[in-house]
């Protein structure tokens, strides 16, 4: 079975039905979707799968056969994709999420923030400039479960998207 | 050599490249008991150091603690370092944190800016001394204090030089003195009086440094004790017995058709089963632990019924009752000629640390007996005690490696976090590392929780409305206990369970938590009342429900049925809750803080229930609350404007105001954002955080029957930071800030509706059954 993460194809080894988040931790290395519950009811294993946002916790690597999964290692090419910077300033430049999260010092402790960067990049793709009210729900109501954050970094999330989105809107540069 | 203030500056040779000094440690006594297994197994002449500062006037700093997310070893300890040494921030190029073999002083995390920071920051202070002396050598002047010292330059006489410079091709060693024990609660004292700079000359200090470590958090390249991976490791999944009391009868085979690769562990009740694959480890312990059989056991008495077992069956007799140093006065006479009273009983539920991600370690116990833990803890030297002790060896056979993890807001302070000593006993059994995950379920059911408590309140007012006495009892079970849970079930030796014989760290005796600030009430009665943990002399295998310390420990369970009563006679005496706090302190800090959170809240000053107040109906009804708190030498002022839908028993907190004085604001950015979360968490407790449990065990598994609060409810928040630096002492928001929004909320409910509320979590239909009373 091949999938494709973060712009390459990867020849998958174990079994289809293993969950997506084990083959991306343990088969290829790819370390920032994390373990939180395994029931989707936290979104800390959050990916993009052909870009919308899904729980690699209880989605079989069968179901993702042929097609493109994004993690935050994946989301500065994502971003120069998509800007179509040269390989010079792709380099150099992470996405606007991962530029507004430091900016913001948005983590606490941060085990969740992987999860967060991803329904942040999902919501920014369709919306560029969310209302408050369309980050709340993005973040609560739109996918499997509410992503949730022990820390309660929610308000410096919102701050994060909001500074995200003007950097998006600017063009990208921080 | 050379004595600087009691630590010895010695010159150990010349070096061709390079060059450093190197700041380590003495031991000038230790606090072990004759006979015992010597503790401090660090070698003073290895490199472990406090700090180092090299010839490229880079510097590295060590400290035994470990980040829990609240950013202060990578901006406050920095900056508190920075100022100390007189060098800029940029110039700590390197912060060494908790791993046993290579930082010194141990400790659990906690109090960061307190007893947290107090070695390094003296350390600092020594090191700067001997930097001093070195340069005074070197311009050959007699009185160091001729000298001056700007951004790591020494100045005098018309000479500079930098502390490179100083240390430039030499070996040179500062040996500073320190006490204590290193693998204790508390780690090692830095000791002696090195002068210390006073708060007005920092110049580091106070400023929005950003976390070094946040880059690498949101890139995917931070080591998260998650990623770590050993050659050979295999992964193991836990099956827990049954029940909290249950021991183990038979326990399953691997399916070998399905998982040839899996094996299972037994080693008293304790049953682990690993495979190399972790997919495989999952579903081989699914498919064992169903064929596990374990005995029956039903000793606890139920959620349904917590609160009468508390009150009527529990032993509050056995353990000393402390009666709080503020107490004062004469309590029963002016109780009985008070014009008003108030009485009232506080109740507070069990709550998890619940950290986000599951706890999971991973250990190789080699062929030599030595072993190596990796893993997110708070307090790493204590665990290398745990586990020295379970296995039966010295504490030098053990290396703890931290790394970050899912924050358990103080679940592992005294050693352990869950899966560090079941990970040793399966990697000792199986001859390889062993990586044991907790599944989330495991994770709420056997893990410790914050220990649920309540309190009975008595308040006798005056004809003026001024509170004449005062009296309050608080009752919690013991809420430390850090005895391993795998060694405990595997039979293995550990510290003993909490008793009324145990030490401050294993004791069933109640402690009053810090200082009642209410020093206008004249006469007062506090006492605290401590218990065994409930079911933890019933169970067969002495484990019921194990409680450990949780943000803002005991303090949470005493603050709010505190201040909670404190609204409730405010609103008997017909006054404003917040000038009503005003008129009963005679702390300066206290009024302060108040005074600010009236100006900064969008207050109303009037007397609660609001004019409008109503319980009934599909309308929401919306009310103020305040509240108060002094802990670790903060002073914290909150206010919450919620609504009330009484038809349907929902409360929304819409705007939440903190005022915090900390003394110095060490880092004002990371302290808001500390505050945000802290008050985020303490809205999560008071709506929704509760345990439940039945007569065998715990019943809350996953985040649907444990819900906290959600994006969608955050309120409107304002974070206000008043900086004292005449205090002299630094702030932080790593406790206290959870503490403050739920008798906050409780106050604004009886604004709103004309009814109290006295019990925690206010979901909604114990909001429903509230308002139908």
């Amino acid at each position: 079975m091949t999938i494709t993460v973060n712009g390459k194809k990867r020849e998958i080894q174990s079994p289809g039905d293993t969950p997506l988040l084990y083959v991306l931790r343990n088969e290829l290395d790819l370390a920032s979707p994390q373990f939180g519950c395994g029931l989707a009811q936290c979104g800390i294993c959050s990916v993009l799968l052909d870009g919308k946002e899904i729980r690699s916790c209880i989605t079989p690597v069968s179901s993702a056969s042929g097609k493109e999964v994004t993690t935050v290692e994946g989301l500065p090419a994502r971003w120069a994709n998509q800007k179509k910077l040269s390989a010079e300033e792709a380099a150099k430049t992470l996405h606007p999420v991962q530029q507004a999260w430091i900016e913001e010092q948005t983590p606490l402790c941060g085990f969740c923030q992987s999860g967060m960067m991803i329904k942040a990049t999902e919501l920014l793709e369709k919306h560029p400039n969310p209302t408050l009210t369309e980050i709340k729900a993005a973040f609560t109501t739109s996918g499997p479960s509410p992503h949730l954050c022990r820390c309660g970094s929610y308000f410096a999330i919102v701050e994060a998207v909001q500074l995200a989105s003007t950097l998006i809107t600017k063009g990208g540069a921080a | 050599m050379t004595t600087v203030y009691g630590a010895e500056l010695t010159r150990r040779g010349f070096l061709k490249t390079g060059g450093a000094l190197v700041v380590g440690f003495g031991l000038v006594k230790t606090e072990a008991a004759d006979g015992a297994i010597p503790r401090n197994s660090l070698n003073a002449s290895l490199p472990e150091s406090f700090i180092e500062i090299h010839a490229d006037n880079t510097i590295l700093i060590r400290t035994g603690k470990c980040d829990f997310g609240q950013s202060s070893l990578y901006t406050a300890y920095q900056q508190i370092v920075a100022d100390e040494l007189d060098v800029p921030f940029e110039a700590i190029t390197t912060v060494v944190a908790g791993d046993t073999d290579r930082t010194p002083d141990g400790g659990g995390t906690f109090d960061l800016l307190g007893r947290g920071v107090a070695n390094l920051r003296k350390v600092a202070a020594y090191t700067r001394q001997a930097m001093l002396e070195l340069a005074a050598q070197r311009f050959q002047v007699v009185a160091k204090d001729q000298l001056s010292v700007e951004a790591g330059v020494v100045s005098g006489g018309g000479k500079r030089v930098t502390y490179g410079e100083l240390v430039k091709d030499q070996n040179l060693k500062l040996t500073i003195p320190v006490t204590g024990d290193l693998t204790s609660m508390f780690g090692l004292v830095v000791s002696g009086e090195p002068p210390m700079k006073p708060a007005s000359s920092y110049s580091v200090i106070g400023k929005s440094f950003k976390n070094s470590i946040i880059p690498a958090k949101v890139t995917a390249q931070e080591p998260w004790v998650t990623n770590v991976k050993l050659p050979g490791m295999l992964h193991a999944r836990m099956v827990h017995p049954a029940t909290l009391g249950s021991k183990l009868v038979s326990a399953g085979q691997v399916d070998k058709k399905r998982f040839p690769n899996a094996q299972v562990v037994v080693k008293g009740n304790l049953v682990g089963v690993a495979a190399p694959s972790e997919w495989e480890a999952i579903q081989a312990a699914q498919q064992v632990a169903a064929a596990t059989k374990w005995s029956a056991w039903k000793g606890l008495p139920g959620e349904a019924n917590l609160f009468r077992y508390l009150r009527q069956d529990a032993d509050w007799k056995s353990a000393k009752v402390n009666r709080s140093s503020k107490s004062t006065g004469d309590v029963a006479s002016t109780m009985a000629a008070a014009a008003k009273r108030h009485s009232a009983t506080y109740q507070m539920p069990y709550m998890k640390h619940a950290p986000i991600g599951p706890t999971m370690a991973l250990a190789d116990v080699r062929p030599d007996g030595t072993v190596m833990i990796h893993t997110h803890n708070q307090n790493p030297q204590a665990l290398r005690g745990q586990i020295a002790e379970m296995l039966g060896i010295s504490t030098d056979q053990v290396v703890v490696r931290t790394y970050s993890g899912a924050g358990h807001y103080g679940r592992s302070n005294g050693g352990n976090a869950g899966a560090e000593d079941e990970a040793v006993i399966l990697s000792k059994e199986l001859g390889r590392p062993v990586r044991v995950q907790w599944m989330r379920p495991e994770d709420f059911q056997w893990s410790t929780q914050s220990s649920a408590g309540y309190a009975d309140v008595k308040i006798g007012l005056d004809a003026k409305g001024r509170i004449a006495a005062y009296e309050i009892d608080h009752y919690m079970p013991a809420m430390q206990d850090d005895r391993p849970i795998g060694a405990v079930l595997a039979g293995l030796p550990t510290m003993a369970a909490p008793s009324e014989e145990g030490s401050r760290l294993n004791s069933t005796v109640n402690g009053n938590s810090d200082a009642w600030i209410y020093e206008g009430v004249l006469n007062l009665e506090e006492r605290a009342h401590g218990t065994w943990q409930v079911g933890q002399r019933e169970s067969p295998i002495a484990v019921g429900l194990r409680d450990h310390s949780m943000r803002t420990p005991g303090q949470f369970q005493q603050n709010f049925p505190r201040e909670v009563a404190i609204s409730e006679a405010a609103a008997l005496a017909g006054s404003d809750p917040i000038q009503f706090r005003i008129d009963h302190t005679k702390d300066e800090r206290v009024k302060n803080v108040l005074e600010g959170l009236r100006e900064e809240s969008g207050w109303e000053t009037r007397p609660a229930p609001h004019p409008k107040a109503a319980s009934t109906g599909a309308a929401a009804v919306r009310g103020q609350g305040v509240s108060v708190m002094f802990r670790a030498g903060s002073y914290w002022a909150c206010a919450c404007q919620i609504a009330v839908t009484p038809a349907t028993g929902a409360i929304a907190v819409e705007k939440i105001t903190m005022v915090v004085d900390p003394g110095i604001v060490v880092n004002p950015l990371q302290l808001k954002r500390q505050v945000e979360g802290g008050s985020m968490m303490g809205i999560s407790q008071a709506l929704y955080e509760e345990v439940a449990f039945d007569e065998s065990g715990v019943t809350t598994q996953d985040w649907l029957t444990y819900p906290i609060l959600k994006m969608a409810e955050i309120p409107e928040i304002k974070v206000v930071l008043l900086h004292r630096p005449e205090v002299g002492t630094y702030g932080q928001g790593s406790e206290a800030a959870n503490a403050l929004a739920a008798p906050a909320i409780a106050g604004a409910f009886l604004d709103a509706t004309g009814k109290a509320a006295r019990r925690l979590p206010l979901r909604r239909a114990y909001v429903k059954e509230l308002l139908k009373a």
